[in-house]
């Protein structure tokens, strides 16, 4: 079982390298690659990092990223496997990508109060809760309920997906903390929020001189 | 419809969570030690019964570099010794070695190499930088467990715990699995003081961060996962929490202090008055730390045993102090090691000591100019002896001012 676990663990990783580089291709060459094509184009790039590639290298890439992040949460794994991988859109209209604002607001609010805390800031923790409070899964659950009944049906089926995988024990760690948040979503929400706020605040500005008075 | 399919997932994923909620253990008291009353009148009559301390050295690898030595009794009484050992500390080429010392002809066995980084790197699927900080426990099972310190990237700042495991006393081990600790990529966990046991046999793992706070946690270990986690001091200022128990659910821990220079150089205390559940910061043990590690033992008479580099700055002198139960004063019993009469440049570091009791036998092992480790033997009626003089002293001292 716990081998399976490493196994897992650096599938993972391997495919989240992939669906970053795919991601990263989309990008840069202003395309949209058809799904069918991402797949296999994740598929290949994936294995690359996950056999080891000899040379001067004894483990496979995926295991010395891993070394530095650890594993990704729950969460950060399936929003960007869906959003690079399956996801229908243009991927140059990053607004089509409708990830609520509401959500990433939330993360970067609840990063900004749970990481000082769980860091050692005074003697409160709250990574504690992720062991065994019945308090903490509760609020976990509501919040993704709001997201469904808020009509973003994939964000509660992702934490839904977190609280199981949880429970089953997927990843090493038994800590519900770590299957649902990680620094990267956090800095992935706090960018991603900066840009909305940045839009928002242009697209004031143009409607400002379009309507202001001559 | 799709939003119903997801709510009724998220009901089933939260009624999963629950039932495994359900099962977590709840938190139990601490398991303590019988304690047998010293009589000090008796220690001063027998007198020439007591064995004086004995010492020699753990075996040489031949390792430029040696440093954080740990213990732990086996079975057969036999003592276990475990220390890192390489080039230089954190070098690539660090091994954790393992040799096991008879007590019936006090000589130390042939060293082994328990784990070195590559076998680490293999079995826990990632980039391992480095190795350090053995820490030998007795698991529930009673399979010998071994937590250490890795670390992939920077310094000892980044280091995560893994343990391993053996059904064999120490002689073959189990591939290592890693303990996740901390929520920010696992970073900055290490250990280096010895486990507790909870009176359901799970252990507690004293453990410490030092990245941007510097505290202590108690770790609730089952098997190779933490169950729960409660931290013991916060700031930048106490780490590698040595926890003495007192009582089910009382213990006090002491820790390395880190503080600034401008701050005062003693021993940081923390309590508990619910089994490790909560700690209080108490008030510094007045014996002055360098910012080094200490080591300490309840022995079964309740006298507490403390080895601390007592110096404000420097590890260039080891004392061990001890305390009785209903002495307010820790008098230092005897002075291990002390290069303070020389040149600041021939001092050399005495660090690291670790220290375990098994019935009348106390055994304290510590880092010897980073070449060596020392192995030091002490009868447990020697050292209530020596603290009982100590202590006599003391109050001559205090009768003649």
């Amino acid at each position: 079982m716990k081998n399976i676990m490493q196994t897992i663990a650096l599938l993972e990783m391997s495919i989240t390298c992939a669906a970053l580089i795919v991601w990263a291709i989309q990008r840069n060459f202003e395309a949209q690659i058809p799904v069918a094509a991402r797949m296999i184009l994740a598929l290949l790039l994936a294995n690359l990092f996950y056999w080891p590639l000899g040379m001067f290298m004894q483990l496979p890439l995926a295991a010395y990223i891993r070394g530095v992040t650890g594993d990704l949460s729950v969460v950060t794994l399936l929003l960007l496997w869906s959003s690079v991988l399956l996801d229908r859109v243009d991927p140059r209209n990053t607004e089509a990508h409708f990830v609520p604002i509401g959500f990433k607001v939330s993360i970067v609010v609840i990063a900004f109060g749970f990481y000082p805390f769980a860091l050692g800031v005074g003697m409160f923790d709250p990574y504690g809760w992720g062991y065994a409070s019945i308090g903490f899964l509760m609020v976990v659950s509501i919040f993704a309920a709001i997201l469904a009944i808020a009509n973003w049906t994939k964000g509660a089926l992702i934490i839904a997906l977190a609280i199981l995988a949880w429970s089953i024990h997927w990843h090493e760690s038994a800590n519900l903390w770590d299957y649902l948040l990680d620094p990267f979503l956090m800095i992935w929400a706090l960018f991603a929020c900066i840009g909305a706020i940045r839009r928002k605040r242009r697209e004031r500005l143009q409607s400002g001189f379009l309507f202001r008075a001559g | 419809m799709m939003r119903v399919v997801a709510l009724c997932f998220l009901l089933l994923a939260t009624v999963l969570g629950f039932l495994h909620l359900d099962s977590h253990p709840a938190w139990a008291p601490f398991q303590i030690q019988e304690l047998v009353s010293a009589d000090p009148e008796s220690s001063h009559n027998s007198k020439a019964g007591v064995v004086q301390p004995k010492s020699d050295w753990l075996p040489d690898t031949g390792a430029a570099s040696v440093h954080a030595a740990s213990l732990i009794t086996l079975k057969d009484g036999a003592l276990r010794a475990f220390w890192f050992a390489g080039s230089r500390e954190g070098a690539a080429d660090v091994v954790i070695n393992s040799a096991v010392f008879d007590p019936h002809t006090n000589t130390w066995g042939e060293p082994t190499v328990v784990i070195d980084r590559m076998t680490a790197e293999k079995s826990l699927g990632r980039y391992i930088a480095k190795l350090g900080n053995p820490v030998p426990a007795r698991a529930a099972d009673g399979q010998l467990q071994l937590f250490f310190v890795t670390v992939s990237i920077g310094g000892w700042a980044g280091s995560s715990i893994s343990t391993m495991s053996s059904a064999d006393e120490g002689l073959t081990w189990s591939k290592p699995q890693r303990l996740i600790t901390s929520p920010f990529t696992n970073l900055s966990t290490l250990v280096k003081t010895p486990a507790i046991s909870f009176t359901d046999s799970r252990l507690g793992l004293p453990a410490y961060h030092e990245w941007i706070g510097k505290f202590g946690e108690l770790l609730r270990i089952d098997g190779d996962q933490v169950i729960d986690k409660r931290r013991m001091s916060s700031g930048r200022s106490a780490i590698q929490p040595l926890v003495l128990i007192d009582g089910p659910e009382k213990a006090h821990a002491y820790f390395r202090q880190t503080r600034g220079g401008s701050q005062v150089h003693q021993i940081p205390v923390s309590e508990t008055q619910n089994a490790g559940q909560s700690w209080q910061a108490q008030a510094d043990l007045p014996i002055a730390n360098p910012n080094a590690a200490i080591t300490g033992v309840l022995l079964p008479s309740g006298l507490r045993v403390l080895v601390a580099n007592d110096l404000e700055s420097g590890r260039d002198r080891l004392v061990m102090l001890a305390q009785d139960h209903s002495a307010a004063q820790w008098q230092i019993i005897d002075v291990l090691e002390d290069d303070e009469a020389l040149a600041p440049e021939q001092r050399r570091e005495f660090s690291y000591p670790y220290i375990v009791a098994n019935g009348a036998q106390v055994d304290l092992v510590y880092t010897w100019d980073r070449k060596k480790i020392r192995h030091i033997r002490f009868d447990a009626g020697w050292i209530q002896q020596a603290y009982s003089n100590a202590q006599a002293k003391s109050a001559n001292s205090e009768e003649a001012k």
